[in-house]
């Protein structure tokens, strides 16, 4: 895809073929756009019947485009029709060295899905990427009706990682964390119980899952991942009640446990552009466990994230001796901030300009930054680290990454993200510049949401 | 008076035996503890000392190990630990090697300390071969060729017997084999820049000119230096040799070939070979077979190194001219006076170096004598112990008989040429 197209077509688009655009909040049946499953989506859209649960009676099955394209059934009853196209323009010092091509490289995504509800009571989601060789992202329903106690069932996201489960629509960084896109769990089949209890201030999430995610699977058969996996996740926001600049922190913590058959393990290092940084040849058997920690403040235009995520792969009998070795460990940590410039309120979301780019607006314009690290090794350290299958110290490698970011959002389908990326690789040689730790990349993203 | 008299004498006795056996075991107490590695015998001359039966212990994960014996067919690395006299080294590759004597029994192993672990050594040494003496039911031909080798000057692996435990259970008599790789280098030639390849045998090829096609020559010849370098720089050399021994015969002909291989170093190693009646060498069976192509940095000509020498003491009535004309290079450069009776020379020299005190047979006595112990105990070699005593009476019969012969028919050889020295 050259520039001149990635550049143009969302505007043709957006120029020609999307309805006028209400100056107005959106409606609660509006409300869908960029969600993702589970309650504790961190899409700062209002969630439906989230503020109030009156609806407008309806006309059955009448046709209507608010925020997306939606047919609607009855009283509280509706299917959304939603896509979203992304075009990344990369450039990248490894990448140009990777591919011996100086211009970059566009990498296109298109999803397509419907989601709504039915009759108030139910919730549901089926989206599929076009062109993928797993298509199909999130397809679930979830039983809604008491606050406190909700059950969804499908493939979905595990409840694990803040930054893994905000919907990709809002991201406040064209990449997700290191730690959350290699280390959370991602999507599997499972079911999960939900809810939000002391006066919604407590969210709790608990499911049953088939495996521990799809994030770190690769399809060598050599690797081996965690198998029926149970995730919990609580957040807690203590100053909820205060309705003050305080009111919107929110901590959290996950955990999750997996039994793993004997294997090599499929946690890999990679960095923002898929470049592997280590690539784990360790044996691995016995339980895979994964804590987290999470923070998220919004106070005004402005916002902090910060997580940590360690995954242990337990290694029973690896020894030489078929004894026990020290823990494969992963972890990951990020701290970002972000601040909208012209002035919108962090917590009430950005994907909705309230003075859209097309209606003489300015859109909305946020900057951002995040510095992260992610790395791999053993719970047992020391000075004889080896990259044996059966070391007991292993010798891992880290990837640190500084990100700093521009992004647009012309109006509530038309974003635009802009980053610069540091990547330092602590051993080059398992990277993709075996001559330099550190390299410089940059990508340039469209994305148009219906 | 007469009881502190006594009194006195048992104390003297005290302090001086206090003197003579406290303070000196405190002295070898402080030096184990201030350098365990001299006190532990950690330099590979005790690794290689050919006079002991080492004792080698590797640890090797059971999974492994089943899988080490069921794909005996593959050069897969496997983790190991590897044990000798009180030292661990951790970490090590270890893999399945030999052609003829790659079997899933009585394993062949290579052992590559740096496999994992950038940079680690082992007594200096990068990897060393644990020879399982499969196909030699002597179990000392090996050992006692490299040694003839040494003996005349060739560089040669430097070997010593060991008993091999993996997981706690005994596998018989080993041949601990110092690698011939770049620290064999630096031992030998006094730097490690040079080009090392290891011969390995595809088909039977006598010498003869392939082609100037670089990529007929690498399957033959595994670099074990230089290894990233670019085909050209490895391989051109190499065909170059084949090239001009295959070349017209004119006048120029040892001018070109000795532009790419020293040819009086050639001539000495085949005739060591011969002496020893080798039967899968330079001039094997089966064409070129066992041998190191060594060409030092910034030089196109080529030296021999010899390997994997178990088929030796084939036959003592052999002829020393046995399969020398079957080879392009030996056969075209014994037909030069002055190599031919280079030839005939080092034959000699073998011969009276053999003989030099019965060095072959008391070689041939001693080794035996090493190896019987273990041997009665190695219950997965190929070949029963009475085959093994069989194969020892065989190779004193040589030890004794080969140095005669030998000297008898380069004499008569000379006489037939007029070449008499």
């Amino acid at each position: 895809m050259s520039l001149t197209a990635i550049v143009l077509w969302p505007v043709l688009i957006a120029s020609l073929g999307v309805p006028r655009i209400s100056p107005e909040p959106p409606s609660p049946e509006d409300a869908l756009v960029g969600t993702t499953p589970g309650p504790q989506s961190t899409d700062t859209t209002p969630q439906p019947g989230a503020k109030d649960g009156k609806k407008a009676v309806k006309p059955p099955a009448r046709f209507r485009w608010d925020q997306h394209p939606s047919l609607h059934l009855g009283k509280g009853t509706r299917i959304d029709f939603r896509a979203r196209f992304q075009g990344d323009l990369r450039e990248s010092d490894a990448l140009r060295d990777a591919v011996e091509e100086n211009s970059g490289l566009d990498i296109a995504k298109r999803r397509v899905g419907v989601a709504g509800e039915i009759r108030n009571a139910v919730d549901f989601q089926v989206e599929a990427e076009l062109g993928n060789d797993e298509p199909w992202r999130d397809v679930y329903a979830n039983y809604k009706q008491h606050a406190a106690v909700q059950v969804q069932g499908g493939h979905f996201k595990l409840p694990f990682s803040l930054d893994e489960n905000t919907s990709a629509t809002n991201l406040d960084f064209v990449y997700r964390s290191r730690a959350a896109s290699q280390l959370a769990p991602g999507r599997d089949l499972g079911i999960m119980a939900h809810g939000r209890v002391l006066d919604r201030a407590l969210a709790y999430e608990v499911g049953v899952f088939t495996h521990d995610g799809r994030n770190a699977r690769t399809a060598d058969s050599d690797r081996v991942y965690g198998g029926r996996t149970l995730a919990t996740r609580v957040t807690f926001e203590p100053f909820r009640a205060e309705k003050d600049w305080r009111s919107d922190l929110q901590i959290g913590a996950a955990f999750t446990t997996s039994p793993l058959d004997e294997g090599f393990s499929d946690l890999r290092g990679r960095t923002s552009f898929d470049a592997r940084f280590y690539r784990p040849g360790v044996w691995i058997a016995g339980n895979r466990r994964r804590v987290g920690a999470e923070l998220r403040w919004r106070p005004g235009p402005f916002s902090i994230k910060s997580e940590y995520i360690r995954v242990t792969d337990e290694r029973r009998g690896q020894s030489v001796d078929d004894t026990d070795l020290s823990p494969a460990v992963a972890a990951g940590w990020y701290v970002s901030g972000t601040w909208a410039v012209t002035g919108e309120a962090k917590a009430k979301g950005l994907d909705a300009p309230p003075r859209p780019f097309f209606r003489g607006g300015p859109g909305v314009i946020e900057v951002a930054a995040r510095l992260e690290r992610l790395s791999f090794g053993s719970a047992a350290d020391g000075e004889d680290a080896s990259e044996g299958p059966r070391a007991e110290v292993i010798a891992g490698n880290s990837d640190r990454v500084e990100t700093f970011g521009v992004n647009w959002y012309a109006n509530r389908w038309i974003k635009i993200q802009f980053n610069i990326l540091r990547d330092t690789v602590r051993d080059p040689s398992q990277g993709p510049l075996p001559d330099r730790t550190g390299y410089w990349s940059q990508v340039l993203r469209f994305q148009l949401s219906l | 008076m007469g009881s502190r008299n006594t009194c006195i004498t048992v104390s003297s006795d005290s302090i001086s035996r206090f003197i003579h056996t406290f303070i000196p075991t405190v002295f070898v107490l402080m030096a184990v503890v201030l350098n365990p590695a001299r006190v532990q015998g950690q330099t590979t001359a005790d690794l290689f000392n050919p006079d002991v039966v080492q004792e080698i212990r590797l640890s090797i994960n059971s999974r492994d190990l089943l899988e080490l014996h069921q794909r005996y067919q593959e050069n897969t690395y496997y983790t190991a630990d590897l044990s000798w006299q009180g030292q661990r080294v951790r970490n090590v590759g270890v893999r399945s090697r030999g052609t003829g004597s790659r079997n899933p029994i009585k394993l062949g192993l290579r052992v590559d300390f740096d496999r994992y672990t950038t940079g680690q050594t082992f007594l200096g040494l990068r990897s060393l071969i644990l020879d399982n003496n499969w196909q030699d039911p002597s179990l000392l031909a090996e050992r006692a060729a490299m040694a003839f080798f040494e003996r005349l000057g060739q560089p040669a692996p430097r070997e010593s017997y060991c008993r091999l435990y993996i997981n706690n259970v005994f596998q018989g008599l080993y041949s601990i084999v110092e690698s011939i790789d770049a620290p064999f280098l630096a031992r030998v030639y006094g730097s490690e820049q040079g080009y090392l390849f290891r011969f390995d045998y595809q088909a039977a090829w006598h010498g003869e000119y392939l082609g100037d096609d670089l990529a007929v020559y690498k399957p033959f010849f595994e670099p074990e230096t230089h290894k990233l370098e670019a085909d050209v720089m490895l391989y051109a050399p190499i065909r170059d040799l084949f090239r001009e021994a295959n070349g017209p015969e004119d006048a120029v002909w040892r001018e070109r070939v000795e532009q790419s291989i020293d040819l009086r170093q050639l001539v000495r190693h085949v005739a060591i070979e011969s002496f020893l009646s080798e039967d899968d060498g330079f001039i094997g069976a089966f064409g070129m077979n066992n041998f190191y192509l060594y060409r030092p940095a910034g030089s196109s000509i080529h030296r021999l190194l010899p390997w994997d020498k178990d088929n030796t003491f084939a036959d003592v009535n052999r002829s020393i001219f046995f399969r020398t004309n079957e080879n392009v290079l030996v056969d075209r450069a014994l037909g030069y006076s002055d190599l031919r009776a280079l030839y005939l020379d080092v034959l000699d020299e073998c011969a009276r170096s053999a003989a030099d005190g019965d060095w072959l047979a008391n070689e041939i006595e001693w080794l035996a004598a090493l190896a019987s112990g273990p041997a009665g105990e190695d219950t997965l070699k190929q070949f029963s112990t009475e085959a093994f005593q069989a194969a020892v009476d065989r190779i004193r019969r040589f030890a004794t008989e080969r140095s005669r012969l030998v000297l008898d028919e380069a004499a008569r050889a000379r006489a037939a040429s007029g070449n008499v020295p």
